[in-house]
This record gives structure tokens, sequence and C-alpha cells, in this order.
């Protein structure tokens, strides 16, 4: 079972030259928790994810205090916004290296990667390093359960 | 001078250069150069392994390993989130009033606990409280660092500098609590009212939303609330027990390892996590730091600086100790007090064979140690504990910024103690 057939093909991507402002636009419009960042050519460069996305507007003391539980009320911080110069940065700023498998690559062997790698999606590539597909874990989950109503009962 | 001599000293310079521009862990570098001091005294006769062992200063281990269990343990409880928490709703988010109480609790915990344990256990909560109030952490952060290192003197327990002088000297926590609290306490109210007039500016800006910092559940902050308890009233013993030091003559460090084993009984913590968290890398630094000095003394060297330094002896004792307190205090700031110190001592127990009362000197040593690692960011572990933190926010301590701030402080705390050292010195 190989990944490129349970694969999505129209990926939703975002050029490295775009800025945050306009990634944070296209995560609100696309609902995806992930944006391949890719090249003129359509070769992956990076990846940025919602949660990377996030971390522009997360408190700092969440880095520090384990557990926050008694705090009921994120005050001031609960209203504060990026400033308008963080936003215009680069998503190179914030994109992390992108994880890639070939179209040939197994179900289960892109399963275990997600896992290991803590990925919630794959990006497949052409042989010449093109971007072709996403799958999610769900995708990937999905296609490998299905399988299951073929195994014969003896 | 003799070739052990010279040869034993150049290695002591070396290891320090090393130490101090943090080419190699400072650990690594004093183990290696403890290891290359006992090869040196065996090839020239001067040095052993036998004396090696016998130059390490186990009580001062000991007191450190113990305290440093304790806190191994009240760490989890998240006590120290209690306290602050319960310190900020008591300011009512008013600036000046949460930097007093900050600052003050984090000084009277570090009398009794090692300095780089508060600041690391109270400035994350400090972040989270400034970051909801709406206003900059790090007035508060630097106050909390600098208020630390100035209130860890006033105790035998406040500082590993301390440990050290009280070991060497014979001097109870007590005797601390008599000579070195009182100068401590005006020092530090020094520290505080120069702090509150350096930072005026920021502290005058309104907190945007104090409502959310009084609906904190502070309860909540206290994970452990029955180990939280256990534990102080053990910690609260032991500093019974190290006050009746003259009645029943049972050693500190004694006090501080049947503490931590008694609180283990009691608690039953997960033995490997709890030591995961002791710094052993601080207890290696100090083993392998008292084997080069026993060296050096082995070889002869610190005779020679004690005849040095009895050619001084001709300049008044008062002066002398107040010239004490600024060198160290220099030396402090720019390297590490706890070498430093290990290095002064012999030479002081020297002054004293000499003839020299050396007595009022130990109290020197431990202001200029204690006073001098404010003045710079490296000055101090937890300066450096502090300054990383805030490098993982949105507004980081600069080595300039720290400069501005810290040094005013140390050299205020350095000339009120030089003050007091004379005026109260026939006391001391």
């Amino acid at each position: 079972m190989q990944i490129s057939k349970y694969m999505k093909k129209d990926v939703v991507a975002i050029r490295a030259d775009a800025a945050i402002s306009d990634a944070a636009q296209v995560f609100v419009r696309q609902h995806v928790g992930m944006l391949p960042v890719i090249d003129k050519d359509g070769r992956p460069i990076g990846v940025v994810t919602l949660q990377d996305m996030l971390t522009l507007e997360l408190p700092d003391f969440v880095n520090f205090v384990a557990d926050v539980d008694f705090v009921h009320d994120f005050g001031a911080v609960e209203t504060t916004r990026p400033s308008a110069a963080a936003l215009a940065r680069s998503i190179k700023k914030l994109m992390k290296p992108p994880f890639t498998v070939p179209q040939d690559c197994g179900l289960l062997r892109a399963y275990a990667l997600m896992i290991q790698h803590s990925l919630h999606d794959l990006l497949i590539v052409s042989a010449d390093g093109k971007l072709v597909g996403i799958a999610s874990r769900v995708d990937v989950g999905r296609a490998i359960l299905a399988s299951w109503s073929k195994v014969e009962k003896k | 001078m003799t070739l052990a001599a010279i040869l034993s000293t150049l290695l002591f310079i070396a290891a320090l250069v090393i130490i101090f521009t943090e080419k190699m862990h400072r650990s690594i570098t004093a183990i290696a150069a403890a290891a290359l001091m006992i090869a040196l005294g065996r090839i020239l006769g001067f040095y052993s392994e036998g004396a090696a062992i016998e130059a390490i200063d186990f009580p001062t281990l000991g007191l450190l390993l113990g305290m440093m269990m304790l806190v191994a343990m009240l760490e989890p409880t998240g006590f120290f989130q209690y306290l602050a928490v319960r310190a900020a709703q008591a300011s009512r988010g008013k600036p000046v009033r949460l930097f007093i109480l900050l600052g003050g609790i984090t000084t009277v915990v570090s009398m009794f606990l090692d300095n780089v344990t508060t600041v690391v256990l109270i400035a994350p909560v400090t972040i989270l409280i400034c970051e909801i109030l709406g206003i900059a952490a790090l007035p508060y952060l630097l106050a909390e660092a600098l208020l630390s290192n100035t209130g860890g003197v006033a105790t035998l327990v406040g500082d590993p500098p301390n440990v050290l002088i009280g070991s060497a000297a014979n001097l109870s926590f007590g005797d601390f609590l008599t000579h070195s609290l009182p100068i401590v306490a005006f020092a530090w109210v020094a520290a505080l009212l120069l702090m509150l007039y350096l930072f005026r500016r920021e502290l005058a800006r309104r907190p945007k939303n104090i409502r959310a910092l009084m609906r904190m559940t502070p309860a909540d902050a206290l994970n452990e609330p029955e180990n939280a308890r256990r534990l102080l009233i053990v910690l609260g013993a032991a500093v019974i027990f190290f006050l009746l030091d003259p009645v029943l003559h049972v050693d500190p460090y004694f006090v501080a390892v049947a503490a931590a084993g008694a609180a283990m009984v009691w608690i039953r913590p997960d033995i490997d996590q709890m030591l995961k968290k002791i710094e052993w890398s601080v207890l290696i630094f100090f083993g392998a730091l008292f084997i080069m000095v026993g060296g050096l003394e082995a070889a002869g060297v610190w005779d020679l600086v004690v005849e040095l330094a009895q050619g001084a002896s001709s300049i008044p004792p008062v002066y002398f100790g107040v010239g004490l307190i600024w060198i160290v205090a220099i030396l402090s700031a720019v390297v590490d007090n706890v070498p430093v110190t290990i290095a002064l001592i012999p030479i002081i127990q020297g002054l004293g064979r000499g003839g020299m009362d050396i007595g009022p000197l130990w109290w020197a040593l431990a202001f200029g140690a204690g006073f001098g690692g404010n003045g710079t960011i490296i000055g101090s572990t937890a300066n450096i504990i502090v300054a990383s933190l805030s490098e993982r926010t949105r507004h980081p301590i600069t080595a300039r910024l720290w400069l501005r701030r810290g040094l005013p402080v140390m050299l205020t705390t350095c000339l009120i103690a030089s003050i007091l050292f004379a005026v109260f010195y026939p006391w001391l």
C-alpha cells in the first residue's frame, strides 16, 4: 500500500516570500493545521504549523510554569496582540525544516515516522523533490484500518 | 620559592583562568586540575592521595548536600509558587508593594535555602504575575536576584561562601545571626530603596489587569499541601537545631543531613527523581577545589602569601578588613565567589597563625563575597539563572542593564558594610 494512493493531491501551500500575516490568512480560510512553504519550483523548504503561529501570542510564563491551573484569568495577556512589525516578518522566521517521504512510501512506514517525529501531517514529494501531496494521520490511519476489512476469516 | 610551590601555583592559576573563561564546564576543569595537582604532588613528593582526601572539607559538602535534598523535596510541592501568589495578592497589584513583597519573600527564603534554588523557584511565578498584570517583569526579576544575594549573607546556610567560612572559622548559625544579620539588614534596606529609585519609572506604570491577579487561587498553586507542611516542620526543626548549636554542639552538616533523612522517611519521595535535582556538579566542583587548595597548602604556597600579607600588618586591622571587603567584592563581581572564598580561607588562617586577630576578617570575607556578586550579570549563579530565564522571554536582561542597575547596588551595599564593619569592629 503506497502512500500516494491515499494522500490529498490539492495541497494548500504558501510561497517562501510570504509574510507571517499572509500565512495567518491562509490558516483562517483553509481550515488546515499545517502549511508547507515552497520555493518557486514547488519544492518544500519548510513547514509552519498552527501551533508555531500561535507561539507569537502565547505568554512567556507558559514555558516556565508547568501547571497553570491556579490561574483562572490570563488578564493582560488575554488582550495582547502581536505587533504589526512581528506580523510583517517573513514566514521563513517561523518555519521549521520539512519532513518528506517519496510517493512509494508504505503506509505503515509513513505512520511510524509520524509517531516517532510527532508529525500530524506528512509531505509527499516526487522523484525531483516537488511537493505532490500531503497526508494527515487521519488519512494514513483510515487507509490502514480500511485494509482490515479484507482480512480473511478462517 | 621551591619548584613545588611554583608549579602548583601555575597549575592553580591555569585552572582558574579556564574556569573564568568558561572554555570548559567548571566542574570538569576542577576535577582535571585536582588530579594533576595530586600527580604533581606525587612526582615532587609534596602531596598524596591520602592528603588530598584529608583536604576535602566534608562538613561543607554535607551541609550543602543536606540542604539540597530538602529543597529537592520541597520544590515539587509548589510551596514557592503559593508564597509568590499570596504575596502578589497581598500587594493588590500595586507595583511598589509587589516589588517589596516579592523581594522580601525571596530574601527570607534565600536566608534558609540556597539563593539559586530560591530564584529558580520564584522567578517563573514572577514572570507569570507580571504578564497577567500587564507590566514588565524585568525590575522584579533583577530585584529578586540582587536581594537574594544580599539576604543570603545573613545566615550560615544562606550562601555557599558562608557555609565555607562557617566551617573554616568554626562559626555557628547563631554567630551569623548576631554578627552578619544586623549589618545585612541595613545593606538590604539600602539596596531596596536604591532599586525603588533606579526603577522608579517602571514602577510608576499602572497594571492593566489587577482583577485577574485577585482571581488566582493560591491553594491550587500548592500542589502537595501535606508534603509541604511536613517539609516545613522538618526545616523548622533543623533551624532550631542550628540555633541550639552552642548548647548541644551538634554540627550543622549533621543537622542538615539528618533533617533530609527524616524528611525522606516521612514523605517517601521517588528517590531517583529527587536525587536528579541535587546539583552534583556543584558538590564535585567544591570537592575538587578543596583538593587543589590543599595541594597549594602542602606545597608551601600559602606560607609565602601569608608572609607577603604580613608585610601589610602595619596597616591598622580595621582598614585591613575594609580593604578585604572591597578586594573580595571586586573579585566576586568578575568571577564565581566560591573559588575566591576557598582560596582566601587558608590565607586568613595563615594570618591568624601569624598572630593577627582574624575574627573580624571572616565577616569581611562574607560581606565581600556576598555583596560583590551583585555587580555584574556573571557575579553570582543566581544572576546567571535570572538572566538566562529572561532570555527566553520577550524582554531579556542584558549585561549592560545589569551593570546599570546591579553595580550601584553592589557599591552601596559594600559601602554600608564597610562603614558598619569599621564602626562595630570591636564587637566583630
